[in-house]
């Protein structure tokens, strides 16, 4: 009978960093699950104000509404699946904080309507590259390719026979968020003047506020 | 006589050659060589389109243009830059075909349609719609009324999205994106663009009908409609060349006498060239057209001066070119009337254009001139505000001559005897002296007698009215007619 015991240098204060640091972790990853999960809610994305300008238009579209009753949050589209991929993610988007606090101080303050929709363009062309990237994963969440029926005649053959080597990004855009075109047809000139145009500005006061920071 | 007759035709036939090129008296052909047709993203294109818009695929498949290898992206592509351009599939497209797009390959027609009455049709109403749509109705009715037929002027969102205050359009003089005016697919309906369709007279109803330009109601009411409704299997419709006395011979449509080509008159886009008059104006006068070097075109009023070749004259647009050639109203009558003589003589020709030039003659001098002038001095003297329309006799007298008096004189035009009295110059009648003179003087106070006396009653054309006792039984009361039953 051989009797189990610790190696030698399993000393009492080894094991209670073991067993603390495990615990700690077993913490700190329930943590981040938690904290992952809570800002990903709708709730939380738009404590900023800012992002009340996104809500709005998500709103009013199918991922909000539909007659399924499935409604998807700005973290299902948003934030990748799995703790360390959805903790990179919330990483990365620390930065719209960052610049959030930043504006408040010094500007651009994206509290501003218009501060907002004269950035929209460079914020959806960042999104539709996030999703090219990660093959429109988090579509893939809900949507299952073959599953796809749709409500008119053609709408599976499109799916099934007209998909292949592209990504759900690569054709639905401006589902959600307000309509901004291709990167590579984009204007900034003509987005300032309907930006100016929607708020009332004078002509060049959208370059001055977009360019004043 | 035979001299004059040749150096006639010859003249003609520089007219012909000047504005469309020369050897034109067949349909052109394209110009871009077919090694540029078939777009190598094109079969995408239809792939798809086959299952989403089954319909408009369809229509392209059966056309002349699938036939040839002309695919999608062949008449849809865009170059970046371009203000309407848009990403679509992982190309750049623009929804919009400008005449510049069709006329990659159909250049000889888009130099044509180019300053037509048709591609000018957004200037023609102009400061009208101010008036009439946003004053006597609202703004709203623009976009599905004024800019369906004339054009509107599409903007594109700083979104990439056209404004749907301007778009969907076909009208035929709209202003595209990329400047340049018109939209082909007004007469060539999308996506079969059949040359069979854009024949038929239906090509030219969707605004040539209605009370100010009932020429639908009017060709069918002549026997240039009874003649095509009854022998419609025998035009010749889908022929490649179209020429008239030579392709077909049974009837002629619209097209046939202001496009089309007839004997030695080549065809041409230019829709008003061979038109002799204004008939849509308050007063008509006949018309030059004056040709510029750039390509550009603008009929100018008879009474108005007209330039010299080479000179610097102003265009429609309010810029200045040099005059290549003016062509007079007489040589724009003589290439209509080449059309009529491959099936009518030269006297019933040149005596038909007589009763139609008497009938515009006797609206402008009877009616349209006492009218302008009395309303001139209303307008003068105070009695009527500037503001169009906020007072009753001012529509009286914009119906007087755009609408039935519009009527008169179509009908006499294009032959219909209904239009050219009863819904036109008996309406003119009626509403000249029943409705326009009561309210005049309704407005003009004390003065309207002496306005009324000066441009009417004191004419020799409105005597009649001097001699109130001259019976006659029409109503029923005098003498008998002589042997009326």
């Amino acid at each position: 009978m051989v009797k189990l015991r610790a190696p030698l240098f399993i000393t009492r204060h080894v094991l209670f960093a073991l067993v603390g640091g495990g615990a700690a972790g077993i913490l700190f990853m329930a943590f981040l699950i938690e904290f992952d999960h809570f800002s990903s809610s709708n709730a939380f994305c738009t404590t900023c104000h800012s992002m009340s300008f996104a809500e709005e238009s998500y709103k009013a579209s199918v991922h909000y509404n539909n007659a399924s009753g499935v409604r998807a949050s700005c973290g299902d589209c948003h934030v990748s699946e799995g703790v360390f991929a959805a903790t990179w993610d919330h990483a990365v988007g620390g930065k719209d904080l960052l610049k959030q606090i930043k504006g408040k101080l010094f500007g651009p303050d994206y509290d501003d309507p218009v501060v907002t929709a004269l950035h929209l363009p460079e914020a959806a062309f960042a999104a539709r590259k996030w999703f090219k990237a990660k093959d429109s994963a988090t579509c893939k969440r809900c949507h299952e390719l073959e599953a796809i029926e749709g409500k008119r005649a053609d709408t599976a053959a499109i799916h099934r026979e007209e998909t292949a080597g592209k990504s759900c990004i690569d054709c639905h855009i401006n589902l959600v968020h307000r309509k901004v075109p291709g990167e590579e047809t984009f204007k900034r000139d003509a987005w300032n003047r309907m930006v100016e145009e929607e708020f009332g500005l004078k002509e060049g006061e959208a370059a001055a506020r977009f360019g004043a920071h | 006589m035979g001299r004059r007759y040749r150096s006639r035709w010859l003249s003609l036939l520089m007219l012909g050659g000047l504005v469309l090129g020369p050897g034109l008296a067949l349909a052109a052909k394209v110009k871009l060589e077919p090694s540029n047709w078939g777009h190598p993203a094109g079969e995408a294109c239809a792939s798809c389109h086959a299952k989403s818009s089954a319909g408009l695929h369809q229509q392209w498949q059966e056309s002349a243009h699938a036939k040839a290898g002309v695919n999608c992206m062949d008449c849809h592509q865009a170059a970046r830059e371009d203000s309407d351009a848009i990403e679509h599939e992982g190309q750049v497209i623009a929804t919009i075909v400008s005449p510049k797009d069709c006329g990659r390959c159909h250049t000889v027609e888009v130099e044509e349609q180019q300053g037509s009455v048709h591609a000018e049709a957004v200037a023609v109403v102009g400061e009208r719609i101010k008036a009439l749509a946003d004053n006597l109705t609202g703004p709203a009715i623009q976009a599905a009324g004024c800019d369906q037929c004339h054009g509107s002027v599409v903007k594109v969102r700083g979104d990439g999205t056209l404004d749907p205050a301007t778009w969907p359009n076909s009208g035929i003089g709209r202003v595209n994106p990329d400047g340049s005016k018109g939209s082909c697919s007004a007469c060539h309906g999308r996506h079969a663009f059949s040359r069979a369709q854009a024949r038929e007279p239906e090509a030219c109803v969707r605004c040539h009908a209605g009370p100010d330009s009932p020429d639908k109601e009017v060709f069918e009411a002549s026997k240039h409609g009874m003649l095509y409704a009854a022998n419609r299997d025998k035009m010749n419709l889908s022929s490649e060349t179209w020429v008239a006395g030579k392709d077909y011979s049974a009837a002629p449509t619209c097209a046939t006498c202001h496009m089309g080509a007839a004997g030695k008159l080549p065809p041409s886009h230019d829709v008003g060239m061979r038109d002799a008059w204004r008939l849509n104006s308050p007063v008509s006068e006949k018309q030059y057209l004056v040709m510029f070097v750039d390509g550009d075109k603008r009929d100018l009023p008879e009474s108005q001066e007209p330039p010299k070749r080479g000179e610097q004259f102003l265009k429609n647009d309010g810029t200045e070119a040099e005059v290549k050639f003016v062509i007079p109203p007489d040589r724009r009558r003589q290439a209509m009337q080449a059309v009529c003589l491959e099936c009518h003589s030269k006297a019933v020709t040149e005596g038909f254009m007589k009763q139609f030039d008497n009938v515009v003659e006797l609206f402008n001098t009877k009616f349209a001139i006492p009218a302008r002038d009395i309303m001139a001095d209303l307008y003068a003297s105070g009695k009527l505000t500037p503001l169009p329309f906020d007072e009753p006799v001012e529509l009286t007298y914009w119906e007087l001559w755009h609408d039935e008096g519009a009527r008169a004189r179509h009908g006499a035009s294009m032959a219909s005897p209904n239009h050219a009295w009863w819904e036109g110059m008996y309406l003119v009648g009626r509403n000249f002296y029943s409705r326009f003179l009561p309210q005049v003087r309704e407005v003009g106070g004390p003065e309207a007698s002496a306005i009324i006396d000066r441009h009417v009653t004191d004419k020799e054309q409105h005597q009649w009215l001097k001699q109130p006792q001259q019976a006659n039984p029409i109503l029923g009361f005098g003498k008998p007619e002589a042997g009326g039953g």
